[in-house]
C-alpha cells in the first residue's frame, strides 16, 4: 500500500436507510394528502371520525410530506453527496444511525400524537413539546455527524453543495428552537411564550423559512451536486452558483412577514416583507438557469432520459414557484391571493414539482447504484414521469383557479357599495368542482408513485444478494494554504468560518424583524387593551386549537374595505395579545372568525356543530359529534391559568383558585340559555361543545370595560 | 380607514436599515467573486467528477 495514501469506505448503508424510509413516508404523505383532497370536494369522508377528520388530518399530511418525505430525502442525499464530495467517510456510523432511527421515531410520534389532536396549531411546528425537544436532540446529532465529516475530509475544497448543506443545518436548528420556546401545561400541552403578533412573526418567520431551508436549500444543493452527475456535465456557472447562495440564504430569511401582509403586523414589517420577497426573484432565478443551463449540449437526453426529464421538471417548478411567491407578496396581488386555494396550489407546484421530482430524480440515480444494479424499467420511470407531471398540472390550475375564483368574489362589491357574495358558503360551493379536479391531480401523483415503489422494489430483487463495501484511496490531506490564494478560496475552505459566516447572514434578518417586535407595548394603544380569555373560554380555545379549525378558519380581519364589508371593522394587534398560540391562520375555507362572538347565538353553534348542513346549507364543514360526548377538562384550568399568568397574562390569583368553578359557572349560563331553546341533554355542562360556544361566543368581545 | 391602515406604519428606519444591509454585502460580495479566476472556478465546478476507483 502507499504510504501517501489513506484508505477508506463510504457509509452506504445509511443511505439506503434513508432512502427507503423516504419511500415509505412519501406513500404515507401522498396518501393523506388526498384523504384530505377528498373530504374537501365530499365533506362525508371526514367519516364524523375525531380522529381522521379534516382538521386533524391536514397537520398530519404536511408534516409527513415536509419532514417525512423531504426530510428522509434530503439526509440521503446529503449523506451520500457529502462523502463523496469531501472523499470522507461520515464521521460516525452510530450518530448516522441515532440520526436514522431517532428522525423515524419523531415522525411516529407525530403519526400518532397529531391524529389524537395534540397540536400547537403553528403552520409546520405542530407537535408538541416533548416532540420538539426530541427534533433539537437528533437535529444536533445531525449537525455533528455532519460537521464532524466536515472536519476529517480529504478534499479541501468545499464544492457549493456543502454550502448549502451548512446553511440548512445551522438555519433549521435556529428556526426551530426560536419558533417552539414554550411552556409546557402538561405531558403533551404547552403554551409558547410568544402572543399574538410576536407569535405570528416568529412563526411565520419560520414558517416561510422552514420552506426556504428545508425544501429549498438542502434540494439546491442536492440539485448542484445530483444535476451535473445526471446529465454528465459540470454545473453551468460556478460563478453564479456563488452568488446564488450568498443572496438566496441573506434574503430569503427576511421574507417571512409577507404571510402576514394587511394584518394587523407593524406595516414596516410587512413592507420589509414584502421587498425582500421582490429581491427573491433574482437569486432564485439565477439558481434555476444555472441548474437548467448545467444540461448545455446535452437537451437530446430529456428525450430519452426519465432521470433528465425529473430532474429538468423539477428545477422549472422551482422557477416557477419561485416567481409565483414574490408575485404574490406584492401586497395588491397578496389582497386577493392570501387566504384562498392559491397558495395552496403555489405550495404544491413546489412540493410536488421541485421537492417531490427532484427526490424521485435522485433515487431513480442511487438505487442502481447503491445497490450495484440496474433499474428496472426505464419505460415504468417514464411513466411516473408523465402521470407525476399531469397530475402536478391537474393541481396546481384548479387550485389557483379556486383560489383567484373565491379571492375575487370575497372581494366583489356593487355599485350600492354591498358584497355581491354575502354568504361566505357560496364562495365555498362556487370551487367544490375544482376540488374535485385537485383530487383527480393527486391521484394521477399518487399513482406515478405506486409505478416508482413497484419499479424500486424490482429493481432490488435483481440486486446481487452479497455486496461488499467498496474500498477507496485517497492521498492524505494537506490543507496548508499556498501564499497565492484570495480571500475567497481560503474561506471556502474553513469549514468553521463558512458556518459562521452563514450564521451571520441569516441572524442579521431575523434580529431586525423579531426583535423589535418582541417589545409589544411599542405597538399597543393603552385605550385598546383587551381582557384575557375566562377559564372556560380558554377551555374552548384549546378544544378549536386541537381539532384544527385554523386550517380552514382565519381569526385576522384584513385591512381591506370588503374584509370590514363582510367581517366588521380591521383586527388590531391589542384584540390578540394575550393569543397563546395565535390563531391569524392562513386559509379561509370556512368564513374568519375574528368578529364571530355574538353574531348568533348558543343554539345555532349547538346545532351548526353537530351538523354544520344544519345552520348553513351547503357547508362543507365536518360535523363534530364527539364534542357532544367528551368531557371538558375542568380539573387543569388552574394549571392552564396558572402557566398564562406566569406568561404575562393578567390573571388574578383569585381567578387561578376559581377556575374550574368559574368555568363551570359560565357553562352553566350557557347551558341553561340551551335548555330554554329546546336542547335536551343530560349533564351537557360537562361537554365539550359548551366550552367550544364560550370560546367562539367571546371572539371579538373581550374588549376591556371601563 | 386610511388611519386604521396606517396606524402601525412605524420604525420606517428598520426597512431602511434592512435594504442598506442587503445592498452593501451583495456589492461587497459581487466584488469579491468578480475577483477571482475563471481556473478556480473550473476547478471547483468539476469536484463532483473526482470520484474514486474501488481499491479492492
Amino acid at each position: 500500500m502507499n504510504q501517501n495514501y489513506e484508505y477508506f469506505s463510504y457509509d452506504d448503508d445509511i443511505v439506503k436507510k434513508f432512502l427507503l424510509a423516504t419511500m415509505i413516508w412519501a406513500g404515507a404523505a401522498f396518501l393523506f394528502g388526498l384523504l384530505a383532497a377528498l373530504q374537501l370536494a365530499y365533506w362525508p369522508l371526514n367519516l364524523n371520525s375525531e380522529y381522521l377528520t379534516f382538521g386533524r388530518l391536514r397537520p398530519l399530511h404536511t408534516n409527513a410530506a415536509i419532514f417525512a418525505f423531504a426530510g428522509n430525502a434530503i439526509f440521503a442525499g446529503i449523506y451520500y453527496s457529502t462523502q463523496r464530495l469531501l472523499k470522507a467517510r461520515l464521521f460516525s456510523d452510530l450518530l448516522g444511525r441515532i440520526h436514522f432511527w431517532g428522525w423515524q421515531l419523531i415522525i411516529v410520534a407525530a403519526a400518532i400524537t397529531l391524529p389524537l389532536g395534540y397540536s400547537q396549531s403553528k403552520e409546520y411546528a405542530e407537535l408538541e413539546w416533548p416532540i420538539d425537544i426530541a427534533i433539537t436532540l437528533v437535529w444536533v446529532v445531525f449537525a455533528i455527524n455532519f460537521f464532524g465529516t466536515i472536519k476529517k475530509r480529504r478534499e479541501k475544497h468545499m464544492y457549493v453543495a456543502i454550502w448549502f448543506y451548512i446553511a440548512t443545518i445551522i438555519t433549521v436548528a435556529v428556526l426551530h428552537i426560536v419558533n417552539s420556546i414554550e411552556l409546557p401545561v402538561t405531558f403533551l400541552k404547552s403554551y409558547p411564550v410568544y402572543a399574538g403578533i410576536q407569535d405570528a412573526l416568529v412563526q411565520w418567520w419560520y414558517g416561510h423559512n422552514a420552506v426556504a431551508f428545508f425544501l429549498t436549500t438542502p434540494f439546491l444543493g442536492l440539485m448542484y451536486y445530483f444535476m451535473p452527475k445526471i446529465a454528465d456535465r459540470p454545473v453551468y456557472s460556478y460563478r453564479l452558483s456563488i452568488i446564488h447562495f450568498w443572496s438566496l440564504v441573506f434574503i430569503y430569511i427576511w421574507a417571512g412577514p409577507h404571510h402576514l401582509l394587511y394584518t394587523a403586523l407593524p406595516d414596516w414589517a410587512q413592507t420589509l416583507g414584502m421587498i425582500f420577497s421582490l429581491m427573491l426573484w433574482a437569486p432564485s432565478w439565477g439558481g434555476m438557469i444555472n441548474g437548467l443551463l448545467t444540461l448545455r449540449g446535452a437537451w437530446h437526453l430529456l428525450r430519452t432520459d426519465p432521470l433528465v426529464k425529473f430532474m429538468v421538471a423539477a428545477i422549472t417548478f422551482y422557477g416557477m414557484a419561485t416567481f409565483e411567491g414574490p408575485l404574490l407578496s406584492i401586497k395588491s396581488v397578496s389582497a386577493v391571493g392570501h387566504y384562498t386555494d392559491w397558495i395552496i396550489g403555489h405550495v404544491h407546484s413546489g412540493a410536488l414539482g421541485w421537492n417531490g421530482f427532484l427526490s424521485f430524480a435522485m433515487i431513480y440515480y442511487l438505487v442502481p447504484k447503491l445497490w450495484s444494479t440496474k433499474l428496472y424499467s426505464l419505460k415504468l420511470a417514464t411513466t411516473h414521469f408523465w402521470l407525476g407531471l399531469v397530475g402536478i398540472l391537474l393541481y396546481y390550475i384548479s387550485m389557483v383557479s379556486a383560489g383567484i375564483t373565491q379571492g375575487l368574489m370575497w372581494h366583489a362589491v356593487n355599485e350600492n357599495g354591498k358584497l355581491v357574495y354575502p354568504d361566505f358558503v357560496e364562495t365555498v360551493t362556487r370551487i367544490v368542482p375544482l376540488y374535485w379536479v385537485r383530487a383527480l391531480g393527486g391521484v394521477l401523483y399518487l399513482a406515478g408513485f405506486i409505478l416508482m415503489a413497484y419499479n424500486i422494489w424490482k429493481t432490488l430483487k435483481t440486486a446481487p444478494k452479497d455486496q461488499k463495501e467498496p474500498t477507496y484511496a485517497a492521498l492524505k490531506p494537506n490543507f496548508e494554504s499556498s501564499s497565492g490564494e484570495t480571500t475567497h478560496k481560503k474561506l471556502e475552505g474553513m469549514g468553521l468560518v463558512f458556518s459562521v459566516l452563514s450564521f451571520i447572514a441569516i441572524a442579521v434578518g431575523s434580529i431586525v424583524e423579531i426583535i423589535p417586535t418582541l417589545s409589544l407595548h411599542k405597538y399597543v394603544e393603552p385605550a385598546r387593551v383587551t381582557d384575557p380569555y375566562s377559564a372556560l373560554e380558554l377551555a374552548g380555545r384549546d378544544i378549536y386549537i386541537r381539532e384544527g379549525c385554523y386550517t380552514c378558519h382565519s381569526q385576522m380581519i384584513r385591512k381591506l374595505s370588503a374584509e370590514v364589508l363582510r367581517y366588521g371593522p380591521a383586527s388590531t394587534i391589542e384584540e390578540s395579545m394575550w393569543d397563546r398560540p395565535f390563531q391569524w391562520g392562513s386559509k379561509r375555507t370556512g368564513p374568519d372568525l375574528a368578529r364571530s362572538g355574538g353574531k348568533y347565538p348558543n343554539l345555532w353553534h349547538y346545532r351548526h356543530m353537530m351538523d354544520p348542513r344544519s345552520t348553513t346549507p351547503g357547508s362543507i364543514m365536518p360535523n363534530y359529534p364527539w364534542l357532544y360526548t367528551k368531557k371538558t377538562d375542568y380539573l387543569v384550568l388552574r394549571k392552564k391559568l396558572s402557566v398564562m399568568q406566569s406568561l404575562g397574562v393578567p390573571y388574578t390569583d383569585e381567578q387561578l383558585a376559581q377556575a374550574d368553578l368559574d368555568a363551570q359557572k359560565q357553562a352553566m349560563s350557557i347551558v341553561e340559555d340551551l335548555k330554554q331553546n329546546g336542547v335536551e341533554d343530560p349533564k351537557l355542562e360537562e361537554k365539550e361543545i359548551v366550552a367550544l360556544i364560550a370560546y367562539l361566543q367571546a371572539m371579538g368581545k373581550k374588549e376591556r370595560a371601563e | 380607514m386610511k388611519q386604521e391602515a396606517l396606524l402601525y406604519f412605524t420604525d420606517t428606519w428598520l426597512t431602511l436599515l434592512g435594504l442598506v444591509l442587503f445592498f452593501s454585502f451583495f456589492i461587497i460580495m459581487l466584488i469579491r467573486v468578480y475577483s477571482l479566476k475563471k481556473e478556480y472556478f473550473e476547478m471547483m465546478s468539476k469536484l463532483p467528477f473526482k470520484e474514486l476507483e474501488d481499491e479492492r
